[in-house]
């Protein structure tokens, strides 16, 4: 069957190497008077052309994207019409470069060479912060010349360094304005190399998308290995053979390691292969060793806690997207903006780039991920029981019996102490997503976003370990025991996010994003009592209105917390 | 075969999607993915239209270096740059503060001589500002190359066809991408869940032994089946459609809506029955799942090698161009479908009927 499907899979894309994608087939309709220049779209299928005389095209302005008649071409006024005259503009462009290319005399056709050279600039947090675009026209009369030390520069040379032939071969292989997939392709397989040379026209606009392909190759590969590893773990469950398992001598965290160790190796055997074929310096190990483990430890606690295998596939869809755009979109602003370094695949990029990266780096891009992989796997490594993995409960209720299962019955308050310090990682895992997603909108709405989700992050969070204890132990919250509990979530919340914020570089936790999400403003003790408050408002709320008045308690919650920070905020803007 | 039965079936599949809350992180996932598009959007859109970044009127600054040329005034000419006449390292240091936006260097070779003209451009490297004022320098320097090459004219010997065509302001990527890409990715997607779904509905029954259970009531083999098919089918055009929506909200219009769910419907339950035939055969997920997913991807780029495939006919669609044939090849797939489930349906009947010896 395997090989049937290899067979099948090699003729398919056979197929469509011969015949290309057939996606945007007459996507723009042109009307066009003259044979000549319907010959030039002929190669193009994109374009649905009809060939009719100029009174016809007159007549009918508005029936075509595109009219190209004496000589002229002229777009229809909407969005498409623009867009099928660019697209028009790139085949004439490569039309010409195809006469030019057979010229005589190659410079008389092609008199323009450019040589580009690609500066590395540092990075500068505080003028993208405020939404600024980098390098806008300086106000007028400022000065544009460099603070720094300047670096004597040598003048480049006016001449070319390769001959006209060599030349001419390169501007035939390579089609101007070639942009999207092709120029990548050119990256793995050797393509068309456009040299060092290039005229106006093959002056391909420097797209960060470089980036963009290279987390893609290093994620993909990694999710579909943790997919197996969520579906050897569940499967074990639905089928109960890990029973046997259980009842050996070794204890859950061997078990557990035992079962990750071969997705493990094989998802680093993978990233090497990549390393290897893509010519890259095996360093970009380094970052996505914490990002495997984190995809492992989410396969292990997703695996434990889906009832059934459609539940598996969502909250695995769900996961990898999640995952995949935390990793991959601050990397688009690799070299441009300090919040790229919230994800370890930034630092594959600025490897790739030649620019490598420190320590210090190393450790802000990755902290995050050591912590959380931590945190999940001993949460799972506590609650890999037969008790746990056999019982058939809902996905928050089973959540719920993992965090409490977690605890320690004799010491709840230190215990709550504790559940709160670990969620840390993870809140501030949260956040920064929030961050990502959030900060290219216009500054007010994005702070104001930013602190309504992070509160609503923050109470949610502090409000499992009572959830967990209310449900728990049934009769245990006195009005004593719930200001003691939300006393000591509060505390351990605190502990958990100054300690955090030590380790963490002060770039982003200094900023003004930063100060929305981490509660940094005033003296320890506001922070504490804000964080209480939460906690004690929830405990409150679900000693006298029960499990139903959850949510109302947490909304409620929200609503004081983020006041707190709107006040406070407010009063810094 | 009743359909009150099949219906029953479907329901059962329905209440327990909607039970696990697993719809609610589908739906979840939407919204998500809707912001990612709309992220991805803003960020296609600045790089082609600078201007619709807030802070951005006055244009760049670029640094020029070397012997005068009109390359300076083309660059100032749309108001895109800000000319700075400055000595090159200088200017190469100010770019790497990002004080300039690119570092142009001109030799002094004459206009109409028989050398090239080999001009130096300094840019910031993977930087997406560097995109944009990549475009627009482009522009200046295409404009100097027609320039060059008249004078030198009297030495070209072929004519090409000449075409006035306009200057594109905003280029075509963001449409392509949109209509061209986003479209036919976000509408097929509920078809390839809708698949993966199919398989976990039935493989469930082989792995928790239920599927014994559910035979003893006067349900028949292929009832179950279809029931499922109809469950995991039904979800399709209702996510297609959530997505024309969401889009729309987006301010992406989609123009023949009901042709395109009737295609997306039509070519959907192709792969979940593909899907639901690989299930059949391995009873496991693991393998019907990997043997699904490897065929989904030929079957995919195979399909879409084909002119006039249902992805290209709801880009066309989706776009408002002309899709004169779209009605045939919608009886085309409808006739392939047929032809599979009659296929699915013989293969189930032979599973029963094997089971009941």
């Amino acid at each position: 069957m395997t090989a049937v499907l290899l067979v099948a899979l090699l003729l398919a894309s056979g197929i469509t190497a011969e015949s290309g994608i057939r996606l945007q087939d007459g996507i723009y309709t042109v009307g066009i008077d003259d044979p000549a220049v319907a010959a030039i779209l002929s190669g193009d299928p994109a374009f649905s052309v009809s060939l009719t005389d100029g009174a016809t095209l007159a007549q009918r302005p508005g029936a075509y994207d595109l009219v190209i008649s004496g000589g002229r071409a002229r777009a229809a006024r909407t969005e498409k019409g623009a867009a099928a005259l660019s697209a028009f503009s790139i085949a004439y462009r490569n039309y010409r470069t195809g006469i030019y290319t057979g010229e005589e005399d190659l410079f008389a056709a092609y008199p323009l060479w450019i040589e580009t050279v690609e500066v590395t600039s540092s990075l500068d947090f505080t003028a993208t912060e405020s939404g600024q675009i980098i390098a806008p026209k300086p106000q007028e009369g400022s000065d544009v010349r460099p603070s720094g030390q300047v670096e004597e520069v040598p003048t480049p040379s006016s001449t070319l360094a390769v001959s006209a032939e060599e030349l001419r071969q390169d501007l035939a292989a390579a089609p101007a304005g070639n942009e999207g997939i092709a120029r990548y392709l050119g990256m793995f397989s050797g393509g068309p190399d456009l040299g060092e040379f290039k005229t106006p026209s093959q002056l391909s606009p420097p797209l960060p998308f470089d980036s963009l392909i290279y987390i893609f190759v290093f994620i993909f590969p990694l999710y579909f290995t943790s997919q197996f590893a969520m579906m050897s773990i569940a499967n074990e469950r639905i089928e109960r053979r890990g029973e046997i398992l259980l009842s050996t001598p070794a204890g859950p965290l061997t078990i557990i390691a035992g079962k990750m160790l071969p997705y493990f190796l094989l998802m680093i055997a993978v990233c090497s292969a990549i390393v290897l074929i893509t010519g890259g310096s095996f360093v970009v190990i380094f970052p996505l060793i914490p990002v495997i483990l984190f995809f492992l430890a989410a396969a292990l606690l997703i695996g434990m806690t889906a009832r059934s295998f459609r539940e598996l596939s969502f909250l695995s869809i769900f996961f990898s997207t999640v995952m995949t755009s935390y990793l991959f979109f601050p990397s688009i602003f690799a070299n441009v903006h300090v919040i790229s370094l919230i994800s370890p695949l930034t630092l594959v990029v600025l490897n790739f780039q030649g620019t490598g990266f420190s320590a210090a780096d190393y450790l802000y891009a990755t902290a995050l991920f050591w912590l959380s992989t931590a945190v999940v796997l001993w949460l799972c490594a506590r609650n890999f029981t037969e008790e746990q993995l056999f019982s058939q409960e809902r996905l928050t209720s089973r959540l719920r019996s993992f965090i409490f299962a977690a605890m320690a019955r004799d010491h709840p308050f230190a215990s709550l102490v504790a559940v709160n310090l670990l969620a840390i990682p993870l809140i501030f895992m949260v956040q920064l997503m929030y961050l990502v997603l959030l900060f290219n909108l216009p500054l007010p709405w994005s702070l104001i976003a930013l602190i309504l989700l992070a509160a609503f992050t923050e109470e949610v969070a502090k409000s499992i370990g009572i959830v967990a204890l209310f449900r728990g132990i049934p009769g245990f919250f006195t009005w004593r025991n719930v200001l003691l509990a939300a006393v000591a979530t509060g505390f351990g919340f605190l502990l958990g996010e100054k300690l955090l914020l030590f380790v963490m570089m002060a770039q982003v936790t200094g900023s003004l994003f930063g100060s929305v999400l981490f509660s940094g403003f005033g003296l320890l003790w506001m922070p504490f009592l804000l964080h209480t408050a939460g906690a004690l408002i929830v405990g409150a709320v679900l000693k006298v209105g029960g499990r139903r008045a959850y949510l109302p308690g947490l909304l409620l919650a929200t609503a004081v917390h983020a006041s707190y920070n709107l006040i406070l905020i407010g009063g810094a803007l | 075969m009743k359909p009150r039965h099949v219906w029953t079936i479907a329901k059962k599949e329905l209440r327990g999607i909607g039970n696990e809350r697993t719809i609610v992180l589908a739906i979840l996932l939407q919204v998500f993915i809707a912001m990612f598009s709309s992220f991805l959007v803003v960020g296609l859109t600045s790089l082609y239209d600078p201007s619709s970044l807030g802070g951005m009127s006055g244009g760049y600054a670029v640094g020029y270096a070397g012997t005068d040329s009109p390359l300076a005034d083309l660059l100032e000419e749309k108001g895109d740059f800000e000319v700075y006449r400055m000595d090159l390292s200088e200017a190469v240091a100010a770019l790497q503060e990002r004080r300039l936006a690119a570092v142009v260097y001109v030799p002094d070779t004459p206009p109409d001589g028989t050398d090239p003209v080999k001009i130096t451009l300094y840019t910031l490297k993977n930087d997406i500002s560097a995109s944009v004022t990549g475009v627009k320098i482009r522009e200046a320097m295409e404009a100097y190359e027609v320039m060059l090459r008249e004078a030198r004219d009297d030495r070209l010997t072929a004519e090409p066809v000449e075409i006035a065509v306009p200057a594109d302001v905003r280029g075509q990527s963001f449409f392509i991408f949109v209509y061209g890409l986003l479209v036919p990715l976000l509408l097929f997607m509920p078809a390839i869940i809708s698949a993966s779904l199919i398989i976990d509905f039935i493989t469930e029954e082989y792995s928790t032994k239920t599927l014994d259970t559910l035979l003893s009531t006067p349900l028949t083999f292929t009832e179950i089946l279809w029931g499922k098919v109809l469950a995991a089918w039904v979800l399709v055009p209702l996510q297609a459609g959530a997505w024309i929506v969401l889009l729309a909200a987006n301010g992406i219009a989609i123009r023949s809506t009901l042709a395109i769910l009737l295609h997306v419907s039509a070519a959907s339950l192709v792969l979940i029955l593909i899907g639901a035939i690989a299930a059949l055969h391995y009873r496991e997920r693991t393998s019907a799942q990997f043997v699904y997913s490897t065929a989904l991807v030929a079957v995919l780029l195979a399909v879409l090698a084909i002119p006039g495939n249902p992805a290209n006919l709801i880009v066309l669609l989706a776009a408002g161009s002309p899709a004169p044939l779209h009605g045939a090849a919608l009886v085309g797939v409808l006739t392939g479908t047929a032809f599979l489930a009659i296929i699915t349906d013989r293969y189930a009947r032979r599973l029963a009927a094997r089971a009941a010896q």
